[in-house]
């Protein structure tokens, strides 16, 4: 298990230059001038734009703009945005808040998805079934941005029920609606996968055995058969840790938090690839991670698998 | 409730008893009637086979005693499975999950798939333990070593902690038997407990139900197609055809002079070492689609002995001797046909 471990952290270099090299150049080639309305009403004079220039390197080529990236990263150092500010205290600032947003929609996937999605298996072709089926349609067709405005307006406009603009404190309560609106594509197709799962094994051989050991029926689905269900559920929940990063850089922008995704948001909105890129490389971080996390959970879920 | 092992009162009568038992499946293409008027009784220390081909309903009748039928699209129309003279069938689930396990518990044909893959095999026999008995951790761990020292497991205390797949076929179906005799049950079900594994390894773990039965006095019902299988342990045989009893009779009577076609068809099909170079006797034909089966007596379209009325009327289990049966209108003949 050690080995293992090693090794995909090994594996996971690689990934992170191709990563963060891809985004580095997909961002930088963004078309426009930066500096654009950077100096008031006037246009920016030459010696700023020089000075700007010479500072970001950017009358560099993009291969040593990138290697200087890197080199920065790899000292810990996220470099300046185009107002002097050290990128490392906006993620500071930023992350603590995305990371209340990312519990808020994790928490709802997990106890919404999973357990409408047990109960649809368990009771299969009833009416709770095809409400799940529907209203897992309709959430899968709604795309998120669509229905983080319509939430807004709704909720936050027409009915007052909350603010339609995060206060900078971003306390849990404001979080509860963006992320919902984050989880809402996940869950539905959480509570579909848990559904099938749950409906395939319930015809297993050893749930019958457990039957037939007298099991009371609370433990034959609890712990007989959900067991043998939480590895799929894992993985999804696992891989939508990369769903729920994309989903926030647009809910925090509607919803206007200054989480990481409302940083990337207004970042790029202003052609600032200062902030963009090394955020960028920050989500790219944790998707790895994630995903190594959750390929060490299956070994202790599912005893067959092994690592060697 | 209390059905618990010597707590059979003033009860004298069989221990279990499948009476008149109707079972259907409701399924798309129609009415499946798995099981027709299916009758039997096992005792203490008795074991009885019930022999028949896939789809005879032998599986339906072990699932329905035991109550873990899929409902639907099973249903059961009629008749009553008697456990120390209570009918199982009018309990509740509560009271019949008091006796999975402790009054009757079954053992199934395919040891990997029955168990529980991500536990160790440890933890689910000790589980017995722990539910029904309400045991600790420890405690239930430690019977659960006995248990599969008892069943012949080598280094039992090393391996309690390892997982199904970590054994082989033959350790698998002891781990079942371990599971299965964990509480004493009064009635094991073996539903073809050796279908899936080697020929030695069968003869081991039929070895194995013998010997555990000669010490608990338990009985058995012992489901299989192999008809070598039987010979061995069996006291008295049912044989079943799809979905009704064909013949019933001691398994002596069984082997030396079958009362009914099917059950001489079977004994026929063996084949035999001293008869080498012939040609393998077979029953010709299929088994009955269950959705349509056959007018008057189901085995009419395959017996060799068929008359014209078999084609009409359904026979009788009728009475051949001293507590044998045969559902043959011409059983006298079939008694007297000794050749092929």
């Amino acid at each position: 298990m050690g080995r293992y471990f090693l090794r995909r952290l090994l594996q996971a270099i690689p990934v992170l230059f191709g990563t963060t090299f891809l985004i580095y150049v997909l961002v930088w080639q963004l078309p426009g001038d930066p500096f654009v309305g950077r100096c008031g009403d006037r246009v920016c004079p030459e010696a700023f734009v020089n000075a700007m220039n010479e500072q970001f390197r950017l009358d560099e080529p993009l291969l040593i703009q990138y290697g200087h990236y890197i080199a920065n990263l790899l000292q810990g150092d996220l470099g300046l945005t185009y107002n002097m500010t050290p990128v490392s205290d906006l993620v500071v600032q930023a992350a603590p808040i995305t990371l209340r947003l990312a519990l808020v929609a994790l928490a709802f996937e997990v106890v919404i998805g999973v357990i409408a999605g047990v109960i649809a298996g368990l009771r299969r072709n009833s009416f709770f079934d095809n409400l799940v089926f529907v209203s897992t349609l309709l959430a899968l067709s709604i795309p998120t941005f669509v229905l983080g405005r319509f939430l807004q307006w709704l909720l936050g406009v027409r009915w007052g029920i909350i603010t339609p603009s995060v206060s900078g404190d971003a306390t849990w309560g404001e979080l509860i609606v963006p992320g919902i609106v984050i989880a809402t594509t996940t869950t539905a197709i959480l509570a579909r996968l848990a559904r099938t799962t749950i409906a395939e094994n319930l015809r297993a051989d050893y749930v019958r055995t457990a039957i037939a050991k007298g099991m009371p029926p609370r433990r034959v689905i609890g712990v007989h058969l959900l067991r043998n269900s939480l590895i799929p559920i894992v993985t999804l929940i696992g891989l939508d840790l990369g769903t729920l990063m994309v989903g926030a850089v647009v809910t925090e922008g509607i919803f206007n938090i200054n989480g990481l995704g409302g940083l990337v948001y207004d970042h790029v909105l202003r052609l600032d690839s200062t902030v963009v890129v090394p955020v960028a490389t920050l989500f790219v971080l944790i998707y790895i991670f994630a995903n190594l996390i959750v390929d060490l959970i299956y070994g202790v879920l599912d005893p067959r698998i092994r690592y060697e | 409730m209390t059905l618990q092992n010597g707590d059979s009162g003033d009860y004298s009568g069989p221990l279990l008893e499948v009476e008149h038992l109707e079972v259907e499946f409701h399924t798309r293409a129609g009415i499946v009637k798995a099981v027709n008027d299916v009758s039997f009784t096992v005792d203490s220390r008795e074991t009885l086979a019930v022999l028949g081909e896939s789809g005879s309903g032998k599986s339906v009748t072990a699932q329905t005693i035991m109550g873990i039928l899929d409902m639907p699209p099973a249903v059961i129309t009629g008749g009553a499975v008697r456990f120390r003279g209570t009918d199982l069938l009018t309990l509740s689930e509560p009271q019949r999950r008091a006796i999975r396990g402790q009054g009757i518990s079954i053992i199934f044909q395919d040891a990997l798939s029955a168990l529980n893959p991500v536990f160790s095999v440890g933890w689910q026999i000790a589980e017995m333990f722990r539910v029904h008995r309400g045991m600790s951790r420890k405690d239930a761990r430690k019977r659960a070593i006995e248990l599969m020292e008892r069943v012949h497991i080598p280094a039992a205390a090393q391996r309690v902690d390892d997982f199904p797949h970590q054994f082989s076929g033959g350790m698998r179906q002891r781990i079942m038997i371990a599971m299965a005799i964990a509480l004493d049950p009064d009635v094991l079900i073996a539903d073809e407990p050796t279908t899936a594994l080697d020929v030695t390894v069968q003869a081991q773990i039929m070895e194995l139900l013998g010997e555990i039965q000669r010490d608990s006095g338990m009985g058995m019902i012992l489901i299989t197609h192999d008809l070598g299988v039987v010979a061995d342990i069996a006291d008295r045989t049912t044989v079943m055809y799809a979905g009704r009893v064909m013949e019933q009779a001691g398994v002596f009577e069984t082997y030396q002079a079958p009362a009914h076609p099917y059950t001489k068809g079977l004994l026929d099909s063996i084949p035999r070492l001293d008869q080498k170079g012939g040609v393998l006797h077979t029953i010709t034909g299929t088994p009955p689609d269950l959705l349509d089966t056959p007018s008057g007596c189901v085995f009419h379209p395959r017996c060799r002995f068929r008359k014209d009325d078999c084609l009409t009327q359904a026979p009788p289990l009728y009475e051949v001797g001293e507590g044998r049966t045969s559902a043959c209108h011409y059983y006298p003949e079939v008694l007297d046909d000794a050749g092929r």
